[in-house]
């Protein structure tokens, strides 16, 4: 059940560092199904990601206090604590060192099948997002942000060079900006 | 630096999708203090990457909630400090592929500059060690060179020193040197004695006497009153050596020397026919 108050950045924070059931209702309730479609994003198991999420609410829980918010919005910070933590449970379990035996266009193709499979099943909104993208921009996006791959290693891995990876970076986000903003 | 270009790198976009090393990102960072403009570009890039997240938004299980908040009750740690303070300080880290891939450049410098030095003194250990192998040959060579060395020096010393005893003796005016000469016709054999009538040494060389056969010795003799008397075993050193030995009797008077070849050990007299060489005093 949705929570009718709606805090700002600064109060969900001071919320936050009150550790009450309440502060944790309200993150839940607003955050965690972002947080665990992210994760199942980068993880397609149900039960693991269900498990890196439980990880990333105590991660949020016991380092609010070191969080700053003249360094950047929380959304963004607990976004990135959820992609880290799922990367790093991708890493963990081998399923990208077992990917990376293959050769750079068999991931490619992976990705592209992945792709393919959440554009199928996913809802009519991101159907329309995804396709909007080309599918150099969705490789990059998908490599990068839900992979953990390092500018160098998408270079490698679909061999275009690294100046060339950036720019697709810059005009697939200039692409999801300008489809937000519609 | 020349902000529009930098921004237009995709270096901003790949900062927020989290693509950059740690190194990488450090820079970003610096170039953010520098240039607040950066910051408005990343808020942007972060806007839009934070509304593409959400059309991923799934469903949690019903129960969820209560699990989480059960386990944050046995787990965490309230008002106090994590270790994990990394994880708020850097919100767009980058996961190496391997974690211990992505080092600092001074630690990556620092670890070569270990490797170098190491893989160095290794190399200077081993020539250093053979050269000392070589050089403990070489010493043992020498050493050996000089044993050697000092042994042919101790048998010339020697050698010089029989010498200089011939020559004392055979200029000593009261020696007297009898020529012992063949008794076998067509066998040139010669032996010599060097006596001394006065103090009665004698000294015996056999220049020119065929090697005792096996089981067989020569046996010298002085004919005294003529009486063969012996004077002891001549040892086969002697005969091979040429050189000069003195004998183990001084001898007073006499009329000849006399050399046999006797059965080992000797005869109480010279066999007769076996009478080898004879010189007259």
């Amino acid at each position: 059940m949705p929570s009718v108050t709606i805090y700002s950045e600064e109060e969900l924070v001071m919320l936050l560092r009150q550790q009450s059931r309440d502060a944790f209702n309200y993150l839940y309730q607003h955050y965690a199904a972002v947080l665990y479609g992210i994760i199942n994003r980068v993880i397609y198991d149900e039960q693991t990601s269900q498990d890196v999420l439980q990880e990333v609410f105590i991660k949020i829980w016991n380092n609010i206090n070191q969080f700053d918010p003249a360094k950047g919005r929380i959304y963004t910070w607990m976004i990135n604590i959820a992609r880290n933590a799922a990367i790093d449970k991708l890493r963990s379990k081998g399923e990208i060192m077992k990917s990376k035996i293959h050769t750079g266009e068999e991931i490619v193709n992976t990705v592209g099948n992945d792709m393919k499979t959440e554009q199928a099943t996913d809802a009519i909104g991101l159907r329309k997002l995804v396709s909007d993208l080309k599918p150099e921009y969705q490789t990059i996006i998908e490599l990068a942000y839900f992979k953990g791959f390092t500018l160098d290693e998408i270079s490698k891995t679909l061999q275009i060079p690294l100046g060339t990876v950036k720019t697709r970076m810059r005009h697939a986000i200039k692409t999801l900006k300008e489809t937000f903003s519609k | 630096m020349n902000v529009k270009e930098y921004i237009e790198s995709g270096v901003l976009e790949a900062y927020v999708l989290g693509a950059l090393t740690e190194s990488e990102r450090a820079e970003v960072d610096a170039n953010l203090l520098q240039y607040p403009e950066l910051a408005d570009e990343i808020a942007v890039i972060e806007m839009t990457m934070q509304r593409f997240t959400e059309n991923f938004a799934k469903e949690t299980p019903a129960g969820l909630q209560d699990k989480i908040w059960d386990t944050l009750q046995k787990e965490s740690i309230p008002n106090s400090f994590s270790q994990e303070t990394d994880e708020s300080k850097s919100i767009h880290k980058t996961i190496p592929l391997e974690r211990t891939r992505e080092l600092s450049p001074e630690i990556r410098w620092q670890r070569a500059a270990i490797w170098i030095a190491l893989v160095a003194s290794l190399l200077v250990n081993f020539m250093l060690w053979s050269q000392r192998n070589k050089m403990q040959d070489s010493e043992l060579a020498m050493q050996q060179h000089i044993d050697t060395m000092q042994q042919q020096e101790q048998q010339l010393a020697k050698l010089m020193d029989n010498h200089s005893k011939e020559i004392d003796i055979m200029a000593d005016t009261s020696v007297h040197t009898i020529i012992m000469k063949s008794m076998k016709p067509g066998h040139p054999m010669v032996a010599t004695v060097y006596w001394s009538s006065d103090k009665g040494a004698t000294y015996v060389a056999a220049q020119k006497l065929p090697m005792p056969p096996k089981g067989m010795q020569y046996q010298m003799w002085v004919i005294q009153k003529g009486q063969p008397v012996s004077m002891g075993m001549l040892p086969n050193k002697l005969i091979a050596s040429a050189s000069m030995a003195r004998l183990p009797m001084d001898v007073k008077e006499g009329q000849a020397f006399a050399i046999s070849l006797e059965k080992e050990g000797g005869s109480k007299l010279p066999t007769p026919e076996n009478i080898y060489v004879l010189g007259k005093i």
